[in-house]
């Protein structure tokens, strides 16, 4: 049984009212962190060695180490709750049934940071979650833990929830400010970096929901105690909301110290996959990290068992790799077709670039004809070429990630199916009435000829 | 005449009341929300109500308004369908489900039924893969879809309307 931190909770009725909250031990690292010094809070998360949970897993505590102090001017702490890559559910089920420790870590994150005015950003569509956060705050503020002079410290706090209105972009930090300004979603050119010139050009720290709630545990048990759970450098624990051909979907807490395939298999997890079906692949970090076949998803390439963690997801680079991403854990089965699936991303990131950049503005467009072509058996062998070309010039071309993000799932599809596109131009019309299949995606890998002795 | 209830322009006074001073432009994606909830839709009057309000050019406004797709710039249904499609939905059958309800209303995304009921849109993903697949119906989420799912969804709507 992993560790739960964050999830431990959130079986008991009524927990997301502040009475039921509160007596289950609720607000206790505000209480305990109001009695630090805001520098002493800001090194207790750098002591857990917490990194950013909402993709980049960027460190926190460097992150908020980062902010701007000039006499006089506001900082605002910003929470990103602009969940929307595809794959992703883990906040939203924070948020709806844990609300007061997302505010709880806001609080405690608030004062390490000096934000006397916090704003949290959520997408437009979880319309129904903003009365819960409000309700939540109403509540906090009820008893004390928000408002002003919290606890008869002298710090003052109020926090507000902002809603999108329906644009993936606004999950990319400076996307989000802008979005938060009353603006189009377009990213900045950063430097100069929020910490410096956020939201109405104060300092700002942008953080994750899950990565907010995390500071809770991490006050309350010590950053030391929190770095001693995990692996190396993945400490503590991480949601991983868990979707696609699978017995048992939904978000689970790990301790990043089991392996994708205890995840995948076991009953405390996703359960196996459903129908007695066989794995074919599986893109674990969210729809823009590199989709994996089965056999380099459960073994690394050097025959290690991958485990859930940010090291050893990514070990082997891209080329045998991926990215354990924003843990937005997407599992096919023998009968889900790659081309498809990458079309249907290829179209989600064309929807959701902003423009501002023709790399990623007329690439996203381009690889999505190209990908329905090729899915509707009308594509050339070229056409596999060409995508593999438009990837690599969007990538790294752009002002924000998501040129990046649009471009790496085309080109691990390609990197590791790419029979499986060529079926579709060699066979078209069988591709039109059945799937590719299995192939050997999960055949044991071969072994390296060098240690072939 | 496009016009806020004495209730609304205090909410919207609240909103604006949430960012620095000055800084009321800020409020204009909460206050283009609270004016589609009122009016249901954003025609250009709408707009430039709003800018008014916040003391921006109508110019800032539309091009908000258009930048977002939760904004509908034109009337649509009373309820509206709004089924994401993307790879995780796709996998668990969006496809059937969206081409269901194009059959059962005769409309394709994008249109709404004759008698300004339905509308149905195909949408990009909206955080719920787990429970897939899915739609949003105004401030809710169905999930779970089947055919049986769509069509009792649908007879409720028809209920409402003709209990009203």
């Amino acid at each position: 049984m992993s560790r739960k931190l964050l999830l431990e909770n959130a079986h008991i009725e009524g927990i997301r009212y502040y009475d039921v909250y509160r007596k289950n031990g609720g607000y206790r690292s505000v209480e305990k962190a109001l009695k630090m010094t805001p520098d002493e809070v800001v090194e207790e998360v750098k002591k857990s060695g917490l990194r950013g949970r909402g993709g980049a897993g960027f460190p926190t505590g460097m992150k908020w180490s980062f902010i701007a102090k000039p006499e006089g001017v506001p900082r605002h702490l910003v929470c990103n709750a602009d969940e929307s890559e595809p794959g992703t559910f883990k906040d939203r089920y924070l948020m709806e049934f844990l609300p007061h420790l997302l505010i709880e870590g806001l609080i405690v994150s608030s004062y390490a940071l000096g934000s006397n005015t916090t704003y949290i950003y959520i997408r437009g569509e979880y319309a129904w979650i903003p009365d819960i956060l409000e309700q939540a705050i109403a509540e906090a503020k009820a008893n004390g833990f928000l408002g002003k002079n919290i606890l008869n410290t002298g710090f003052d706090c109020e926090i507000y929830v902002q809603r999108g209105a329906g644009a993936y972009i606004c999950g990319e930090e400076t996307a989000l400010i802008e979005s938060l300004e009353g603006k189009r979603g377009n990213p900045r050119i950063k430097p100069p970096f929020p910490a410096v010139k956020g939201a109405w050009d104060r300092p700002t720290v942008v953080n994750n929901v899950e990565t907010l709630a995390a500071v809770v545990p991490i006050i309350n048990i010590g950053g030391e105690e929190y770095a001693k759970i995990g692996v190396g450098r993945s400490t503590g624990t991480k949601l991983i909301s868990a979707c696609g051909n699978i017995n048992k979907p939904g978000v689970y807490e790990i301790d990043m110290t089991i392996s994708v395939e205890e995840f995948i298999f076991s009953e405390e997890w996703c359960g196996g996959i459903k129908n007695g079906k066989r794995l074919k692949a599986c893109i674990p970090g969210g729809s823009s990290v590199p989709i994996l076949p089965a056999n380099l998803l459960l073994k690394t390439a050097k025959g290690e068992s991958r485990m859930m963690n940010y090291e050893s997801l990514s070990d082997g680079g891209f080329a045998t790799g991926t990215m354990m991403g924003s843990g937005g854990f997407i599992v096919f089965d023998e009968d889900q077709c790659v081309v498809k699936n990458t079309y249907t991303l290829a179209r989600f990131y064309r929807h959701e670039s902003c423009g501002q950049c023709s790399p990623c503005r007329e690439g996203t467009g381009w690889m999505e004809k190209l990908l329905l072509r090729l899915e509707k058996g009308q594509g050339k062998v070229s056409d596999i070429d060409l995508l593999w070309d438009i990837q690599s010039k969007i990538e790294g071309n752009t002002i924000c990630p998501l040129g990046d993000a649009a471009a790496w799932p085309v080109a691990a599809a390609i990197r590791h199916f790419r029979d499986e596109f060529e079926w579709h131009v060699t066979h078209a019309a069988e591709a039109q009435a059945r799937n590719f299949g299995l192939a050997h995606y999960a055949d044991p890998l071969p072994v390296p000829e060098a240690a072939a002795v | 005449m496009i016009q806020f209830s004495e209730e609304k322009l205090n909410k919207v006074s609240e909103i604006i009341a949430r960012y620095p001073e000055g800084k009321q432009k800020s409020a204009l994606l909460p206050v283009l929300h609270l004016a589609q909830d009122v009016f249901g839709w954003l025609s250009t009057e709408t707009m430039d109500y709003v800018a008014s309000l916040l003391k921006i050019e109508p110019i800032e406004v539309y091009e908000v308004a258009t930048f977002y797709t939760m904004y509908n710039l034109k009337p649509v249904g009373k309820y509206v369908f709004e089924v994401c499609q993307t790879g995780p939905c796709m996998i668990q059958g969006s496809d059937d489900i969206i081409a269901y309800i194009e059959e059962k209303l005769s409309i394709k995304p994008g249109e709404t039924t004759a008698d300004g009921l339905f509308t149905l849109k195909a949408a990009e993903c909206l955080g719920a893969c787990g429970y897939a697949p899915m739609m949003q119906m105004g401030k809710f989420y169905k999930e779970h879809l089947t055919k049986e799912k769509v069509d009792a969804i649908i007879a409720e709507c028809r209920n409402v309307e003709n209990a009203n």
